[in-house]
């Protein structure tokens, strides 16, 4: 039941988690693939910036 | 299970799933490689930021830098003194409200320790194009050993605000390569 | 003063007067402030727009010192302080302790910002957000600070004493919900933060009435212990809220609470020291010292963040396949409330903070990376990714909430709500990645001309230059526009919107 200007949040608050859900919860292979994802940014940038930083004057 | 806004009730204090483990331990992993590469890249790296670091007094500074000067001088820009120092000495950059002095003509491929300090406020030391970034803070002087890779005619840029002039804040660097014709950078001579 | 309670209808909890009240001031203070930042953002944009070019020098760098102090200090702390009456009272069903010290406090909050503001305004205090000693602001410039943080520290005291009061009273069974310790290790980290900030504004302000001395590097290693920290105080109200909207929006589980807790610990212990990343190519500490305090301490909190990078997304994953939507990898990230500001807003905060802000801050604060990227534009980039698209974009998706649940009022121009936070998004993360582009060529930060035009040497940037200044206003101009709505929104429907009342449209629904 949607509401003018009211989150659905609010107005169709999420279902109560079925009973017995407790210790052992499904896999989270999505949240998985996308860490990856990050970390891969991550380690590209960062080995990038490296690189940018060997390519300046010796300094120390 | 429970949301985050929901108080757990009884001990929570309980053992990971294999995903959550998976991932704590990969990007712990991560962290001990970002942690390596600082102390590699000071034995293996040939840009660090270590230099030699002490007080001294902004008057103290300045008259060394004149010294310098007197010693080196080739020539005058825009009121600016030319200074051509040998390879393997000290330079003096002196930073003030809004110049930097002196002019430093520099040979390429040789080795300096070049002495950073200010006279008043903070500043900041940017070389362009090689977007070299240092601190430049008053009573302390900052001296770095540097060999100029390329040659060419460069600028230093303030990048620390330092009053209403700040943005005229513009020193000149040239580097000259004794074994071949000198590149221009930048807009060159002017 | 009332002591009255209400039953929320929508989560049940029991909601005292006094916190009501208090989150509604403080919330309303940090829109004001919002939008004195904000227009500071513009202006200061269309000046280093060098096409536009529209402030006077005197202008620009007074404006980015009010954008900065409007925005980071006094927006992002009054939203703080609600969020504390919120996560402690609110959400533990508890009374607020001693409310008439929170509205002193509240009042000393606003003497305080409005003493900053006016030394900014009349170009007293043209010093940066840093304000460098020995560059010197008019003394009411650091006694308005003073004021600002004791203030808030004593709202943060009421946050501990809710806590005890709650536990005491028994409002609550078992222990203190995830996001209530979210916000306890912001509280904590708010009194190491504003500890730092009288050790180092206190002798200023006498260094400015011309009693005692400040050395330049001291006042830096200083500052930055408030400067940095403060950012942390942001970084565990910020992951608090993703947790709360998870938890609002989609019902995410907590997968493990003893990670979750462990990742905001974790910052508690060694965000402090990681403000040594501000002085990695400073004239004084050795690289020993620096190595220690960037890479042990900050990469522990680093591994905080990208545990709760996990366990977030992997909660909102969880809670959807337990209420069956199963559909292949990411069919629960595709059928989720993408029409819920509160979800959007969650999900564009979670990206923006780690793949631009996160990724940008740990490169540039290694030790020797630094020097191609200090106080260049790379680091502005960086932090307007982590504050403003990760922090402030939270902050805008949990009003959305805040807007029905406290001030129980409906949110005017729902569709302009409801497409608010893509337009914002879209916005930042055009002007971060374009801005931190710029630092890559060596474009300095805090510069009013760089084009060099009245200089005694010439210096001209590639062109390429002029073409990403260009895409990152355009980015800052959608991302103005995206503010601009969020304010129009909030303003109205807190001053002229309508009454929400749940029972008319439905009988409770528990979370």
């Amino acid at each position: 039941m949607a509401m003018y200007g009211v989150p659905p949040g609010i107005t169709n608050p999420p279902s109560p988690l079925p009973a017995g859900a407790d210790g052992e919860h499904p896999k989270t292979t999505g949240t998985l693939v996308l860490v990856f994802v990050f970390l891969a940014a991550f380690a590209t940038y960062y080995f990038v910036n490296w690189k940018l930083l060997s390519l300046v004057w010796r300094i120390g | 299970m429970h949301t985050a806004l929901e108080p757990p009730k009884g001990v929570w204090w309980k053992p990971a799933g294999r995903a959550e483990k998976l991932w704590v331990g990969i990007a712990f992993g991560w962290c001990l490689v970002l942690f390596a590469m600082m102390p590699l890249w000071h034995l293996k790296g040939e840009q660090n930021t270590t230099g030699i670091r002490r007080k001294v007094e902004p008057e103290a500074f300045q008259a060394r830098t004149i010294e310098f000067i007197q010693q080196y001088q080739i020539g005058t820009e825009k009121g600016i003194p030319v200074v051509e120092p040998p390879p393997g000495s000290d330079v003096y950059l002196l930073a003030r409200m809004w110049n930097w002095v002196p002019i430093l003509k520099l040979q390429k491929g040789a080795e300096y320790t070049l002495h950073l300090s200010s006279m008043d406020l903070n500043h900041g030391f940017n070389l362009y194009p090689m977007n070299i970034n240092l601190q430049v803070v008053p009573d302390y002087d900052y001296a770095l050993r540097i060999v100029p890779g390329e040659a060419g005619d460069l600028r230093i840029v303030c990048n620390e605000f330092c009053g209403i002039g700040h943005h005229t804040m513009i020193g000149k660097l040239i580097v000259v390569d004794e074994s071949a014709e000198t590149v221009t950078y930048g807009g060159g001579e002017r | 003063m009332s002591t009255a309670f209400r039953t929320c209808p929508v989560t049940r909890l029991k909601v005292h007067s006094q916190a009501d009240a208090l989150i509604k001031a403080n919330a309303v203070a940090a829109t004001i402030f919002l939008i004195v930042g904000g227009i500071a953002a513009f202006l200061v944009l269309l000046t280093r727009w060098q096409v536009v070019h529209l402030l006077d020098a005197a202008w620009f760098y007074r404006m980015l010192t009010i954008h900065g102090m409007s925005m980071l200090i006094f927006f992002i702390l009054f939203f703080e302080m609600a969020v504390l009456y919120f996560a402690g009272p609110v959400v533990l069903s508890s009374r607020v302790p001693a409310p008439r010290i929170g509205w002193l406090s509240f009042v000393v909050m606003a003497i305080g910002a409005l003493t900053v503001e006016w030394a900014m305004w009349t170009g007293r205090a043209d010093v940066m957000f840093s304000s460098y000693v020995p560059l010197k602001a008019h003394w009411s410039y650091y006694l308005g600070v003073i004021l600002f943080a004791v203030g808030a520290l004593t709202v943060v005291g009421l946050f501990f004493a809710s806590l005890v009061v709650a536990k005491r009273e028994r409002t609550y069974e078992g222990s203190i919900p995830l996001v209530t310790f979210g916000a306890l290790t912001a509280a904590i980290i708010a009194v190491v933060t504003l500890g730092h900030g009288a050790a180092i504004y206190i002798p200023t302000f006498l260094w400015s009435i011309g009693v005692m001395h400040v050395d330049p590097a001291v006042y830096r290693l200083v500052f930055w212990g408030l400067g940095h920290s403060a950012q942390q105080i942001n970084l565990g109200a910020m992951v608090a809220l993703w947790y709360m909207l998870g938890a609002l929006t989609v019902g995410a589980v907590v997968l493990n609470e003893k990670i979750s807790r462990s990742a905001f610990v974790l910052y508690i212990l060694f965000i402090n020291m990681a403000a040594a990343h501000h002085l990695l190519v400073d004239p004084v500490a050795g690289p020993a010292w620096k190595v220690w305090n960037t890479s042990y301490a900050m990469y522990l909190a680093v591994l905080a963040s990208m545990v709760h990078g996990f366990t977030i997304p992997a909660g909102i994953e969880v809670g959807q396949r337990l209420r069956g939507v199963t559909q292949g990898m990411f069919g629960w990230l595709r059928k989720a409330p993408w029409g819920d500001p509160g979800f959007s807003s969650l999900i564009f905060s979670i990206v923006i903070f780690g793949f631009v802000g996160g990724i940008t801050g740990v490169t540039f604060g290694t030790e020797q990376i630094n020097l191609i990227a200090h106080n260049t534009l790379r680091i502005p980039g960086h932090f307007h990714a982590t504050v403003v698209g990760g922090t402030a974009l939270a902050f805008m998706g949990a009003t959305y909430y805040l807007i029905p649940l406290i001030f129980r009022k409906q949110v005017a121009f729902w569709p302009l709500a409801k497409i608010q936070p893509y337009v914002f998004a879209f916005g930042m993360l055009v002007f971060t990645m374009a801005m931190t582009f710029a630092g890559t060529f060596g474009v300095p930060r805090r510069h009013w001309d760089i084009t060099f035009s009245n200089t005694s040497f010439d210096l001209q940037y590639s062109p390429a230059v002029d073409l990403v200044i260009g895409i990152m206003a355009v980015g800052g101009l959608i991302a103005a526009l995206g503010g601009a709505m969020y304010v129009l929104v909030t303003v109205w429907s807190v001053f002229f919107g309508r009454r929400f009342d749940l029972e008319t449209v439905k009988t409770g629904g528990q979370i």
